[in-house]
C-alpha cells in the first residue's frame, strides 16, 4: 500500500501570554491508503493541534513548519489558502468532536450536506442529493428523505454525528481525520459509530486518522497506533505489537492504566503513572517524560531521537532503543 | 409561541396606556395650561373663559378619561391653532416622518454591517480600528450640528443637494444620513460582536473544514447568524429615530410629525403634542414588539413544526 | 530550575506572589490609549471650566456692536485680541466658549449623578429582590424606554420654562433607565454569589448587605454607564438650548451658541462650527473614558 499522508518533523507553535507553546514539537509518521491510524494520547498532548495543522486550520497566531507534509505527493506547506481550500473537504476530510455544535443551526441538513459536494464538484441539487441520501443510509440515519429538510437540533447527538460521517464522505475522499468523533456521545452510541466509521472505511477504502485518548477504542479499531506524549510521538507499531510489546515506557504505563480485554489479569491492581506532564512553554529539556519514567536514565537529558525497534515498530526513547546492560544500570 | 406573542401584546397596551397617562399628567401638571395657552398678556378673565372654554376645569380625571375614550377611537380632538382635526394633521404628516426613519435606517444598516463584518473579519487591524473610530465619533456629534454642518457642506458648499422642504427623494438624502448616522455605531458594534463570536463557533470550523470558500462561509454561514440581534436591534433604533426626528425635521423644514410636534410645543397646541407623543410611544413600542418577535422567529431552533 | 543556594524558609513562596489586582488594573488602564487620551482630554475641560474666569480673555457677556462677527485667528481678518472671534453680538467666543464648558459639565456630573441615584437604587432594588419588586420595576423602565425623551423633555421645558436647572431636574428625571438596566442586570447575577451569602450567614441585614458588599462590586459597570449618560446628558441639553428650551441666553451654552449662529452660518461657518466640534471632542473624551474602563475593567470581553 503507498503511502498517502507523509509528516516529517511537523512543529506548531502558539505565541502566549506567558511565552511560546511548543503544542508539537517534531513529530513524525504516516499514513498509508486505505489505512486507520489511532492517534492516541492524553488531553493537551498537541493531537488536536497536529489534525489542525493537516488540514491548514490553525488559528491565525500559530505557526506551523514541517520537514515533509506530503498528502499523495502535494506539498502542503506550498499550498495556498485557495489550494487548501480545494483539497479540503475533497481529498481530505474532518470530523470534529462535537456534534450538537458543528452544524450550522439555520440551516437544513440537506443544505449543507449537499454544499459539501457542490463547493468541489459541477452536480446538480437533484444529484447531489441522491449522493447526500445514499450516504445518510449508509450511515444509519433512519428516514433519511425526512432528514434532508430537517434542521441539525432536530436530531440527536448520534444522528448529528452520523450526518458529519456522511458530510465527509460527500466527496469521496481520500483521508478523514476524525478528532475524538465519539467521545461527547453516550456510552453506547459510542460503540455503534465506532463499528460504523471502520465499516465505511473498509468499504470506501478511505484512510482515516482516528484521533483518541482511550485505548479501548484504539483496541478496536486501530491498524496502526501512534502515541503522543507532550507534543511528540513517542511510539507507532501496528496495532497488535503496540499492545503486545509496548516499548515506550509511556505506553507501558498506560497500558498498565487500565484494563485491556484479554490482556489484564482479573484481581490484578491498575497503575497510574505518578508526577504531571511537563509545561510546553518555552524550551523542554531532554526526554519530556523523563520526570514521570521509572526507567530514567543519565542519557535522557539528551532529546532521545526516534528509532526503530522492529520493522514498522519505531520509539522515542533511549532505553528501549538501546536495552541498559547490566554495567551501565548503577 | 403564541402564548408568548399575547403575553407580550397584554405588556404593549399596558405600556400605552401608562404612557398615555403620563404624557397626559405631565402636561396638565406642570403648568397652568390655561395660562399657557392665553398667553403672558392676557388678564385673569382671559384666562377663566379659556379655562372654561376647553373644559380645563373640570377635575382632571375625567378630562383623562374623556380624552382617552376619544383617543381610542382615533378622535384626538381639534388643534388649538389649526382648523383641521388632531388626526388630519397627523395624517399629513405622518408618512414624511416615517418615510425619512425609513430611509436613515436604511442608511444606517447598509454602512453599519459591512464595516462591522470588516472589523470582525480584520480585527485588530487598521480596518477595525478606523471602523471603531467612525463609530466613536459618530456617537459623539451632537445630531442638530452634523445636521446644519451637512447644509453648510453639501447645500451650500456643494450645492448637490436642496437646502430643506420635503419636494422630492433629494430633500431626504441630508435629514437621513443626519438621522441615521446616530444609529449607525450601535448597528456596527452589534455587527462586529456577533460575527466575532460566529465566527469562533464549531460549525464555521466545519465549513471552513468542507473547502467553503472563505466568501461563503463568511456570508452564508456566519453572517446569517450573527445578524440576528442587529435586525432586532435596527427595529428599535428604528423607534428612537421616529422620537429623534423633531430637532432634524426643524432643520431641514420637512413638515413631519417631528416638526409639528415642535411646532406645536412652541404655540402651546398642547392636543397635538399629547396626540403626537401617545402615536410616537406606540410606534416604539410596536417596535420593540417586531424586535422580539423577529428575534424569535429568525432562529430556527424556534421554529419547530 | 537550578539554585545555587538554598532559599530562605518561606522567601521562595513570597516570589511566587502576583502583583496584586488593582495594581495589574492601573497598568493596563495606563497602556489603554483610548482611556489616556479621553482622560486628559475630559481633564484639560474640566481645567479650563473650573480655570474660565481666570483663563477667559473678556467678560462673556461684554457686548460690543463695533466687534461683531470678527472671524477668529487664523483668518485673514482675525486678530489677537479674539483668538476665536466674535458673536452676532460682539461677545468673545473663547470666553463664551469656557464658560459653555462650565455649562456641559455641570449638567453632565450632575445629571449622572442624580440619574444614577434614580437608576441604581431601582435596578438593585429589582434585581435583588425579584420577584413582584422586579415586575414593577422592569414595567417602569419599559414605560421610561417608550417614551420619546427629546420630545417630553421639550414638552415640559416648555410649560415650566427653560433654564439650567430645569434642564437639569428633567434630564435627571429621564436619563435613569441605562442604571437601573444594567444594575439590575448585574444584582442579579451577583445575587447569588458566595460572598453575598456568607454576609447572609453572619446575619448582616439587607442594606448592610446592598450597599457595603453588593454596590462596591457594581462599581465598575455604573463607572462606565455614567460616563455614558453624561455624554448623553450634555447632548441632550445642547439640543434643548439649541432649540431655544434649554439655557436661555446670556448664559453661554454650547448649543445655544450654535442656535445664535445659525443665522450666519452660510458665511460665517466657524460660529457653529467651533462650539460643534468643541462638543463633539467633549463627548468623544467622555465616550474614551467610558469604554476605556469597560475594556480594562474586564480585557477579555467578559461582560
Amino acid at each position: 500500500m503507498s503511502i498517502l499522508l507523509d509528516v516529517k518533523n511537523l512543529r506548531v507553535d502558539l505565541p502566549t501570554e506567558r511565552g511560546m507553546l511548543h503544542a508539537v514539537r517534531g513529530i513524525d509518521f504516516q499514513v498509508r491508503r486505505g489505512e486507520m491510524l489511532c492517534l492516541v494520547g492524553e488531553s493537551g498532548c498537541g493531537k488536536s493541534m497536529t489534525s489542525l495543522a493537516l488540514m491548514g486550520l490553525l488559528p491565525a497566531r500559530a505557526r506551523r513548519s514541517a520537514d515533509r507534509l506530503q498528502f499523495d505527493g502535494l506539498d502542503l506547506q506550498a499550498q495556498d489558502e485557495r489550494g487548501m481550500s480545494r483539497l479540503r473537504g475533497a481529498r481530505m476530510s474532518m470530523i470534529f468532536q462535537e456534534p450538537m455544535t458543528s452544524l450550522n443551526p439555520s440551516y437544513t441538513l440537506g443544505d449543507q450536506l449537499c454544499e459539501a459536494l457542490r463547493a468541489h464538484r459541477k452536480v446538480t441539487a437533484a444529484e447531489a442529493r441522491e449522493r447526500a441520501l445514499y450516504l445518510l443510509e449508509r450511515a444509519g440515519v433512519p428516514q433519511a428523505a425526512d432528514r434532508l429538510r430537517q434542521y441539525p437540533h432536530q436530531l440527536s447527538g448520534g444522528l448529528r454525528q452520523r450526518v458529519m460521517i456522511a458530510m465527509a464522505l460527500m466527496c469521496g475522499p481520500d483521508l478523514i481525520i476524525a478528532d475524538e468523533p465519539t467521545t461527547a456521545l453516550d456510552v453506547t452510541i459510542q460503540a455503534q459509530i465506532l463499528r460504523l466509521i471502520r465499516e465505511l472505511q473498509q468499504e470506501f477504502g478511505t484512510a482515516v486518522v482516528f484521533i483518541t485518548h482511550d485505548l479501548g477504542v484504539v483496541a478496536r479499531i486501530a491498524d496502526r497506533v501512534a502515541v503522543m506524549y507532550a507534543g511528540e510521538v513517542v511510539e507507532t507499531a501496528p496495532v497488535d505489537q503496540l499492545f503486545d510489546q509496548p516499548s515506550h515506557p509511556y505506553t507501558q504505563g498506560l497500558l498498565r492504566c487500565i484494563p485491556v480485554r484479554g490482556k489484564t489479569l482479573p484481581g490484578s491492581r491498575l497503575q497510574a503513572i505518578p508526577g504531571v506532564v511537563p509545561s510546553l512553554v518555552g524550551e523542554v529539556q531532554g526526554c519530556a517524560f523523563a520526570n514521570r519514567c521509572s526507567q530514567v536514565r543519565p542519557a535522557c537529558s539528551v532529546a532521545p531521537p526516534f528509532a526503530e525497534v522492529a520493522p514498522g515498530h519505531a520509539v522515542r526513547c533511549v532505553t528501549a532503543a538501546h536495552p541498559a546492560t547490566l554495567a551501565e544500570v548503577a | 409561541m403564541l402564548t408568548y406573542i399575547l403575553r407580550r401584546l397584554a405588556v404593549a397596551l399596558a405600556v400605552m396606556l401608562t404612557v398615555a397617562v403620563v404624557s397626559f399628567l405631565l402636561l396638565h401638571l406642570s403648568g397652568d395650561l390655561a395660562t399657557a395657552i392665553a398667553g403672558p398678556e392676557s388678564s385673569a378673565a382671559d384666562v377663566e373663559k379659556i379655562r372654561v372654554q376647553y373644559g380645563l376645569d373640570r377635575p382632571m380625571v375625567t378630562q383623562f378619561f374623556e380624552w382617552l375614550g376619544s383617543a381610542l377611537q382615533l378622535d384626538f380632538g381639534r388643534s388649538f391653532y389649526f382648523q383641521n382635526t388632531v388626526m388630519e394633521l397627523v395624517g399629513e404628516r405622518l408618512p414624511i416622518t416615517l418615510k425619512l426613519g425609513a430611509m436613515s435606517l436604511l442608511l444606517a444598516v447598509a454602512v453599519a454591517i459591512p464595516l462591522g463584518v470588516a472589523a470582525a473579519l480584520y480585527r485588530d487591524t487598521w480596518v477595525d480600528r478606523l471602523a471603531l473610530l467612525v463609530a466613536t465619533i459618530g456617537q459623539a456629534m451632537p445630531n442638530f450640528w452634523f445636521a446644519l454642518a451637512l447644509i453648510v457642506v453639501f447645500s451650500v458648499g456643494l450645492k448637490w443637494l436642496p437646502v430643506a422642504g420635503n419636494a422630492s427623494w433629494q430633500n431626504f438624502v441630508l435629514p437621513a444620513v443626519a438621522l441615521g448616522y446616530y444609529a449607525m455605531p450601535s448597528l456596527m458594534r452589534l455587527t462586529r460582536a456577533g460575527m466575532l463570536d460566529v465566527m469562533g463557533s464549531d460549525y464555521i470550523r466545519t465549513a471552513r473544514a468542507k473547502g467553503l470558500s472563505p466568501a461563503r462561509v463568511v456570508f452564508k454561514h456566519a453572517l446569517r447568524n450573527a445578524i440576528i440581534p442587529v435586525v432586532a436591534l435596527a427595529a428599535v433604533e428604528l423607534g428612537f429615530m421616529l422620537g429623534g426626528s423633531v430637532v432634524i425635521e426643524s432643520v431641514y423644514s420637512l413638515q413631519g410629525l417631528g416638526q409639528l410636534a415642535w411646532d406645536s410645543i412652541a404655540r402651546n397646541d398642547y392636543p397635538v403634542v399629547q396626540a403626537v407623543v401617545l402615536i410616537i410611544a406606540t410606534f416604539y413600542i410596536a417596535l420593540t414588539f417586531v424586535a422580539d418577535v423577529l428575534n424569535a422567529a429568525l432562529d430556527p431552533r424556534m421554529r419547530t413544526r | 530550575m537550578t539554585t545555587t543556594s538554598l532559599p530562605l524558609p518561606g522567601t521562595a513562596a513570597l516570589a511566587a506572589l502576583p502583583v496584586p489586582a488593582w495594581r495589574r488594573t492601573l497598568r493596563r488602564a495606563a497602556g489603554h490609549r483610548g482611556l489616556l487620551i479621553g482622560s486628559i482630554v475630559l481633564g484639560l475641560a474640566v481645567l479650563a471650566a473650573v480655570l474660565a474666569p481666570w483663563l477667559a480673555p473678556h467678560d462673556p457677556f461684554a457686548q460690543d456692536v463695533t466687534q461683531r462677527l470678527i472671524p477668529p485667528v487664523w483668518h485673514e481678518r482675525g486678530t489677537w485680541e479674539h483668538v476665536l472671534g466674535t458673536d452676532k453680538l460682539g461677545r468673545d467666543y473663547l470666553s463664551r466658549l469656557l464658560y459653555g464648558a462650565r455649562v456641559s459639565l455641570v449638567i453632565g456630573f450632575v445629571t449622572a449623578l442624580v440619574a444614577g441615584l434614580i437608576g441604581t437604587t431601582l435596578g438593585v432594588l429589582a434585581g435583588y429582590f425579584g420577584g413582584r419588586v422586579d415586575a414593577v420595576v422592569s414595567y417602569v423602565i419599559t414605560c421610561r424606554l417608550a417614551m420619546p425623551v427629546v420630545l417630553v423633555a421639550l414638552a415640559m421645558a416648555s410649560l415650566v420654562g427653560g433654564s439650567l436647572k430645569v434642564v437639569i431636574v428633567l434630564l435627571s428625571l429621564l436619563l435613569w433607565d441605562r442604571f437601573a438596566i444594567v444594575t439590575r442586570s448585574a444584582t442579579q447575577q451577583l445575587r447569588d454569589a458566595e460572598f453575598i451569602a456568607a454576609a447572609k450567614s453572619l446575619g448582616a441585614s439587607t442594606p448592610y448587605i446592598l450597599v457595603r458588599e453588593l454596590l462596591p462590586n457594581l462599581m465598575g459597570a455604573l463607572t462606565v454607564v455614567a460616563t455614558l449618560e453624561m455624554a448623553h446628558a450634555i447632548l441632550l441639553e445642547s439640543t434643548l438650548s439649541f432649540l431655544g428650551l434649554g439655557v436661555q441666553p446670556p448664559t453661554p451654552s454650547w448649543g445655544l451658541m450654535v442656535a445664535e449662529g445659525k443665522a450666519y452660518m452660510f458665511f460665517q461657518p466657524w460660529v457653529i462650527m467651533i462650539p460643534g466640534v468643541v462638543l463633539a471632542v467633549l463627548v468623544l473624551a467622555i465616550n474614551l473614558v467610558g469604554d476605556g474602563i469597560r475594556d480594562v475593567a474586564a480585557p477579555d470581553g467578559r461582560h
